[in-house]
């Protein structure tokens, strides 16, 4: 088959306008389905991780934006006595937008023996030293870091708030690069009005044994008739629900990679008919000297696989370089979904492009392969 | 046992009630090194004839035994194979793939059968060296005047060694001049290298130079001013 491959090259070269509009038309798509499916499957890690299914958010009762969740500090104590659980971490969230948006920044306050307890953070620059010794101090994730053009040694202001940034992390999980982690106290005193004594939510942590249902529903039982009702959920299904119109958009989205693939499909299959009806002759010449109708078509084929793949491979790396140089997130209600670029995605990106490259060569190669010699040597 | 044996040819082309016979019942043996020019009134049927006996081409009834095998029974895939080893085409129109040099060009039957790359190129250079085309080995068709496109043509006719050559006016498209070059070197075909030919032919002068010549009239073949016709008993036993 390979002794063929310069006269499929020449072919495709010959035609070299054409072959390069093909080629970046396939590109384009495959950037845009890259896109879409980064976002997808950072949504999906969210909801489907399972740490995030064995850990349990405390929220207040029918509130949404962090903002207007406010629980006493000492609901960590009362929930840290509940059989199987293991750990709770109190965090104070402040976001500088609570809608849906490209551009949110999410402040988590924790106290910071356990930020680094309960969270796998490595310091790209800056040192844990620094964070301990100042109040003011922050660890700002990479994604933001990127995004917001930030380094250590400068201050940063959002709203009311200012922290000093004394490290840049990287998380084993992808979406809280989007954060900016401070001390716990430090965020409860610097919002205007004073929130001292309350926090945003509690984090759950839960032994191995115990179910996450039943812990939750005790929880909720347990400070039904305190002074502020609470609404336990995973951490999984928490962000679901935080996330719920974003997920119905990004779905819709999802709809446009398919009409993305169709697209190279349609435009990989009108540029091979267009080469094949230009070569009748061609390959009934190839046929009289000898070339099975089999070998015409897997030529044909081999062609619009070039095509598209060479495309795909440069939209995809295209997409993959913007994803993993951009830090882009979309975030609301101080949860984010950060879009990665990851091998799955190439891989996947990559096999959709060359089975539409095959997708797209079956007509026009079986049209090519059924060419009657005489008939096409006569016409032409 | 002749190297082309044609039994009872027919071809019929229908179109609506129309019945068109260019090929009825024709007969004909082919020795190896035969060099049989063939000529005819247009539409006479020469081309049908021709590409019945390439394998590109089946007609509606007969055989066509060459080298002892009967290539109106073959699958379009092995007739494919079987063009590949035996065919040698010559076209009016060069029909050179213009994507590919000369060498390319002449290399393109090669790569079908089974050979080294070293033997490969051993052949492409003698067909090239036979065509008097060594130095053009890197020239693109379109950068070949007329003749010299024949010329590669020939050459990649002649290159994998084919049992018959076989060309429908391969000298139609060309000048006085450059006609003249191409029968010199069809000719040398026969004479030097013992090649087996069949060239359908409008011009008499062309056809004067093979040693046998064949006309189509009437669906029927004529040489030497009557029908071919062959010793019974051969056909007979084939037939039963
Ligand atoms: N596909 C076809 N359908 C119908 N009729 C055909 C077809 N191909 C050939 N014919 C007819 O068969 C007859 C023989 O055609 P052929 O091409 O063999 O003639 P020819 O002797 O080569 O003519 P020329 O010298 O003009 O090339 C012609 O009458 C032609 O019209
Ligand atoms: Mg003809």
């Amino acid at each position: 088959m390979f002794k063929f491959a310069p006269y499929v090259l020449k072919s495709l070269w010959r035609h070299r306008s054409r072959t390069m509009l093909t080629v970046s038309g396939s590109a384009v798509a495959l950037f845009v389905f890259c896109f879409v499916g980064s976002v997808q499957r950072g949504l999906s890690r969210l909801t489907e991780d399972q740490e995030a299914l064995r850990t349990l958010i405390v929220f207040q009762e029918n509130r949404f934006c962090p903002t207007s969740s406010k629980l006493p500090e000492d609901y960590v104590r009362t929930a840290a006595k509940l059989p199987g659980v293991k750990d709770v971490v109190p965090i104070k969230v402040f976001t500088n937008n609570c809608r849906a948006s490209l551009d949110v920044v999410v402040f988590n306050g924790m106290p910071p023996e356990q930020l680094r307890s309960s969270r796998n953070l490595k310091l790209l620059s800056g040192s844990w030293g620094e964070f301990d010794s100042r109040t003011d101090a922050a660890v700002v994730g990479a994604a933001v870091a990127q995004r917001r053009q930030l380094k250590v040694g400068q201050r940063f202001t959002i709203g009311e708030v200012t922290v000093s940034i004394v490290g840049i992390f990287r998380s084993s999980v992808p979406a809280e690069d989007n954060y900016i982690y401070t001390h716990l106290d430090f965020l409860q005193r610097a919002r205007g009005q004073s929130s001292v004594g309350t926090v945003t939510q509690l984090e759950v942590h839960l032994h191995d044994s115990a179910d996450p249902d039943q812990v939750a529903a005790a929880i909720d039982a347990q400070f039904r008739n305190g002074p502020i009702a609470t609404s336990t959920r995973s951490k999984g299904v928490f962000q679901r629900d935080t996330l719920s119109d974003l997920a119905e958009l990004i779905g819709f989205a999802h709809w446009l990679g398919y009409a993305c693939v169709g697209l190279v499909l349609a435009l990989v299959a009108t540029t091979t008919v267009m080469a094949v009806q230009d070569r009748i002759k061609e390959h009934a010449v190839l046929q009289t000297l000898g070339l099975r109708p089999g070998r015409i078509f897997r030529l044909v084929l081999a062609e619009s696989v070039l095509q598209s793949t060479a495309g795909g491979l440069l939209g995809i790396g295209a997409g993959l370089g913007l994803l993993a140089w951009g830090g882009f997130a979309v975030g609301a209600e101080g949860v984010t979904i950060s879009f990665n670029p990851s091998l799955d995605l190439a891989v996947s990106g990559a096999l959709v492009s060359a089975i539409v490259g095959v997708l797209a060569g079956i007509l026009p190669g079986w049209q090519a392969a059924r060419t009657e010699i005489v008939t096409a040597l006569r016409y032409g | 046992m002749a190297l082309v044996e044609i039994r009872r040819l027919t071809k019929q082309f229908r179109k609506g009630d129309e019945v068109i016979t260019p090929l009825q019942e024709v007969n004909l043996d082919i020795e190896a090194g035969d060099f049989v020019s063939l000529m005819g009134a247009s539409g006479s049927g020469k081309s049908t004839l021709l590409n019945a006996v390439a394998g590109i081409d089946r007609p509606t009834s007969g055989e066509i035994v060459i080298n002892g095998s009967d290539i109106t029974k073959l699958s379009r895939g092995s007739l494919a194979d079987w063009r590949a080893a035996n065919i040698g085409y010559i076209f009016q129109m060069h029909n050179l793939i213009p994507v590919l040099t000369a060498y390319e060009n002449v290399e393109l039957p090669l790569l079908l059968l089974p050979m080294s790359a070293m033997e490969r190129q051993k052949r492409v250079e003698i067909a090239l060296d036979a065509v008097n085309l060594r130095d053009r080995a890197n020239h693109y068709p379109r950068q070949l005047s007329g003749g010299q496109e024949q010329r590669v043509g020939i050459a990649r006719a002649i290159v994998a060694n084919p049992t018959i050559i076989v060309g429908d006016e391969p000298t139609g498209d060309l000048d006085a001049d450059t006609t003249e070059q191409i029968l010199e070197l069809v000719q040398r075909l026969n004479s030097e290298l013992g090649m087996t030919l069949l060239l359908v032919t409008h011009d008499p002068k062309v056809a004067a130079l093979a040693p046998r010549q064949l006309r189509l009239e009437k669906g029927k073949l004529i040489e030497k001013g009557r029908e071919v016709a062959l010793v019974g008993g051969d056909f007979q036993e084939r037939s039963d």
